[in-house]
């Protein structure tokens, strides 16, 4: 009986608030029903609403009811009297907004009253499965994103022509300065590009075909300003960095060799085909055995220190090179050809983020684990809304960045991380 | 044995080709073929190859900056400046300039331009209107003013179509068979495929063949033919509405009376255009733009009303008339169909092939739909007739007043929008449509590419 008492409490003084709280289709029921009344003045009218909008048709009667309730306001009955005028509602849309469209009929005259409201964004609905990867938006932008290195206080975004410094605010990430480029040869159509904080830590260094440039951070305390310098250049680029590997002590083998890559640099640096949109296949240092040119390669941490070079290959494979072994991984068709390394601490500890292969409008990412030569998926996919267009690791490798070209030619840049079931 | 030998070797290519790629890869030969020339012809499939225009129309119809980089507006958009993108080089190894741009754009529209002057400040474009031009920037995307060079530094005339595309002519190109080489330094990036060989004049019969004995890795698919390329399982990409099929009623003459002009809107059939000549592939509309682009079109009826065409016409005289067309195929049943409607509607219409100089009374046209800014793309249809329509205020209502009044006038009449399409071989990935369904050539590029 109490608790009765407490619900009916609860339900008195959440009443008029639920009453009182403006729904999405008010405010334009509002603006459109005083059109018509001002076209039409007080009296009587027939009205009809037809929908050929994405609404729900489920909506359709609340929207009519706010719609009458409206003209009632302001003097319009609506009836079904033979002599009284006539007014279709018409829910339409176009490419950018909705559009309500009111046809009022007087005698032999229509006249037109419209109204445009914001469209709804569609909410992806949640994945579900073991391993679970999220994503956070991070940065949207009209140019290609290439890569995007993000600090504490600051985001530094790559593009073709530019380099973009963010710095933190209340509202998320604003644009601090903007470093053109130009005067660069012509980036390839498919354009690449890689940001990796230097040895110190402090500001940032970008690979672009033919060209490095270092960034500094500004001082502390003074009107500092970044200091950016770009320079020509053919050097290879850190195309595989990985996570520092605590090995026990081991002699290393021979140099050149994975297991020496995986311990000593943590960073394999590969020659990039300028004109192109691919590595070579040449790097630094060697790994024993001769690699075809890929898109993205990756190491593979592996037990006792040593360490696996995972290559996504520019025929489509997938192959692993390892103990001076070129071979191919199966279970990789699924594959794209991005990938990067996420350091989760979930299962095996460490995976690896691959893009979908597909050529559907909305691209994927999904986590995988090869504890041999069979990549086994850790996770559903992760749907992506556009074609991932770069993915990498950040730098402490518990996430991974994708940048994403959206059907609206934006171009999002989303942090995903995994969460362990 | 044999066979079960075959369909594992069959099973291991396939397995092969299934590896998965997203990245494109460079080079290898793209072969195209279309009806036209593309040059002159409405699909303009090979000047968008080798020219670039100040600004460019994007795959979502979405305005991109091309040759210039940005572009302000003064004056209540009666002057906007355009700043050139910088270090770009025309094919020839000639500089962009600014005075470049200028003789280009004052050979383009030969005096009959949407500005009344155009000038070089700097590395910027400079245009100038008597009247307000607050679509200019969409204007400039259209292909009549994209750049070439329109005079080599030495006096001497450049050949056709030097300009700063994605591809340039090869030496021995010919014109039945365009051959364009990659241009290595283009300021958007080098082209997937090294060549794209381009046959023209070629039949939509001799196309399709080509396709299926793989001669040919891109061909058109008219809209009429749409639904036959997908009884045939062919691999089709279609653009959205990127033409508007036309009336034009020439409001002087034999049809100055406008209730003449009112009385023939009411006596096209266009139900049956679209479901016998069209195959259902186009969208029946009364409107200028597309429902998708304005969300308005539905105020705009579509259907005949025989009664209402008798109606208008009353006792008004009419000498015979004539209906131009051009082309061949859809086009000249399209015309003869409307000539029989009006036929049942009292009138002596005549479908003939169209020639450049004639005046028809009625002439069937095929009008650009660019665009995703529905007052720009308004401005470049009605400038594609040559009619002066600026509609300065965007918002729906005073758009949809503009088209209702230009409309009221019975001068155009919409029929329907029909959308581009292409067939592709095997061969072809990340083949797109831009917004006004020409193929973004120079982003495909081919899975067998070395």
């Amino acid at each position: 009986m109490r608790r009765l008492g407490l619900i009916a409490a609860i339900t008195t003084l959440l009443a008029p608030a639920a009453i009182a709280a403006p729904g999405p289709w008010d405010q334009p029921a509002a603006a459109l029903a005083a059109q018509i009344a001002d076209i039409l003045g007080p009296g009587q009218a027939q009205l009809s609403v037809r929908n050929l909008s994405s609404i729900p048709n489920e909506s359709i009667p609340a929207i009519r009811r706010i719609l009458e309730q409206d003209l009632k306001q302001r003097g319009v009955t609506v009836s079904g009297a033979e002599n009284a005028n006539m007014v279709r509602v018409t829910l339409s849309a176009n490419a950018r907004n909705r559009l309500w469209v009111a046809e009022i009929a007087e005698g032999n005259e229509t006249q037109v009253a419209m109204v445009s409201l914001a469209a709804d964004e569609p909410q992806p609905a949640p994945a579900a499965g073991e391993l679970l990867l999220r994503s956070e938006p991070v940065v949207s932008e009209p140019e290609p994103v290439l890569a995007a290195l993000e600090g504490a206080n600051n985001l530094v975004v790559l593009e073709p022509d530019t380099i973009v410094i963010y710095a933190h605010a209340a509202q998320g990430w604003q644009e601090q300065t903007r470093m053109s480029l130009e005067g660069r040869a012509p980036m390839a159509r498919d354009p690449r590009g890689i940001l990796e904080p230097p040895a110190d830590g402090a500001g940032f260094e970008a690979w672009l075909p033919g060209a490095h440039c270092a960034g500094s951070w500004p001082q502390t305390g003074v009107s500092a300003k970044w200091i950016v310098a770009c320079n020509p250049s053919d050097d290879p680029w850190p195309a595989a960095p990985a996570p520092i590997i605590q090995s026990p002590a081991q002699p290393p083998t021979q140099a050149g060799s994975a297991s020496a890559a995986a311990n000593a640099p943590a960073i394999l640096k590969a020659f990039y085909n300028a004109a192109r949109d691919y590595f070579t296949g040449v790097i630094s240092p060697g790994v024993g055995v001769d690699l075809p040119a890929f898109y993205a390669a990756i190491l593979l941490p592996r037990a006792a220190g040593s360490g696996a070079l995972l290559l996504d290959t520019i025929d489509g494979k997938v192959e692993l090179a390892e103990n001076e072994k070129l071979e191919a991984v199966a279970g990789a068709r699924d594959w794209g050809s991005d990938l990067a390394l996420l350091r989760s601490g979930c299962g095996a500890g460490t995976q690896v983020i691959v893009t979908g292969s597909g050529e559907a409008a909305s691209d994927s990412l999904r986590a995988y684990e090869l504890p041999a030569l069979e990549a086994a998926p850790v996770s559903p996919p992760l749907a992506m809304n556009g074609t991932v267009t770069a993915l990498w690791s950040a730098p402490d490798f518990k996430s991974v960045y994708a940048a994403a070209r959206t059907p609206e030619n934006q171009y999002e840049v989303v942090r995903v991380s995994a969460l362990c079931n | 044995m044999f066979r079960r030998c075959a369909i594992s070797v069959f099973l291991a290519l396939v397995g092969i080709c299934a590896w998965g790629r997203t990245r494109p890869h460079y080079g290898g030969t793209l072969r195209v073929e279309i009806a036209g020339d593309g040059i002159t012809s409405s699909d303009a499939t090979v000047l968008h190859l080798l020219l670039d225009g100040l600004t460019r129309f994007g795959a979502d119809g979405a305005l991109q900056p091309a040759l210039a980089t940005n572009w302000t507006a003064d004056d209540g958009s009666h002057r906007w400046e355009f700043s050139l993108r910088r270090g770009v080089q025309f094919h020839n190894g000639d500089p962009l300039t600014a005075d470049r741009v200028v003789a280009s754009l004052n050979l383009a529209c030969n005096g009959d331009c949407p500005w009344t002057q155009v000038h070089a400040v700097g590395s910027s474009v400079v245009f100038v209107g008597d009247s307000p031009m607050p679509n200019l920037p969409w204007l400039l995307a259209e292909k009549q003013f994209l750049i070439s060079l329109a005079g080599t530094a030495d006096g001497t005339a450049p050949a056709c179509c030097i300009g700063t595309g994605p591809y340039q002519l090869a030496a021995h190109s010919s014109p039945q068979l365009v051959e364009l080489s990659a241009n290595e330094g283009y300021w958007g990036g080098r082209a997937f495929a090294d060549k794209i060989e381009v046959a023209t004049g070629k039949s939509i019969r001799d196309q399709w063949l080509d396709l299926s004995l793989g001669r040919a890795d891109v061909v058109e698919v008219p809209a009429e033919d749409l639904r036959q390329a997908q009884q045939q399982r062919l691999t089709v990409v279609v653009s959205p509405a990127a033409e508007l099929l036309a009336l034009k009623i020439a409001g002087t003459g034999a049809l100055a009376n406008p209730m003449l002009r009112a009385s023939i809107a009411q006596a096209v059939d266009r139900s049956a255009l679209s479901n016998v000549i069209f195959q259902k592939q186009g969208e029946i509309t009364a409107s200028l733009l597309p429902q998708e682009l304005t969300g308005y079109a539905f105020l705009f009826p579509a259907d005949r009303d025989l009664d209402k065409a008798h109606e208008l016409r009353g006792g008004l005289a009419c000498p015979p008339l004539t209906l131009g067309y051009e082309g061949d195929g859809a086009m000249q049943l399209a015309a003869q169909r409307i000539a029989l409607n009006l036929r049942e509607a009292g009138f002596d219409v005549q479908a003939v092939a169209l020639k450049a100089p004639q005046h028809p009374d009625l002439a069937l046209r095929l009008l650009p739909l660019h665009g995703s800014d529905p007052a720009a793309a308004m401005e470049i249809l009605l400038h594609a007739e040559g009619e002066q329509a600026t509609v300065a205020d965007a918002s729906p209502a005073a758009l949809y007043r503009a088209e209702h009044d230009f409309l009221a006038r019975s001068t155009l009449l919409p029929l329907l929008d029909l959308p581009r399409a292409y067939a592709l071989g095997p061969r072809v990935r990340d083949f797109v449509l831009l917004a006004d369904g020409t193929p973004d050539l120079a982003s495909a590029s081919l899975e067998d590419a070395p």
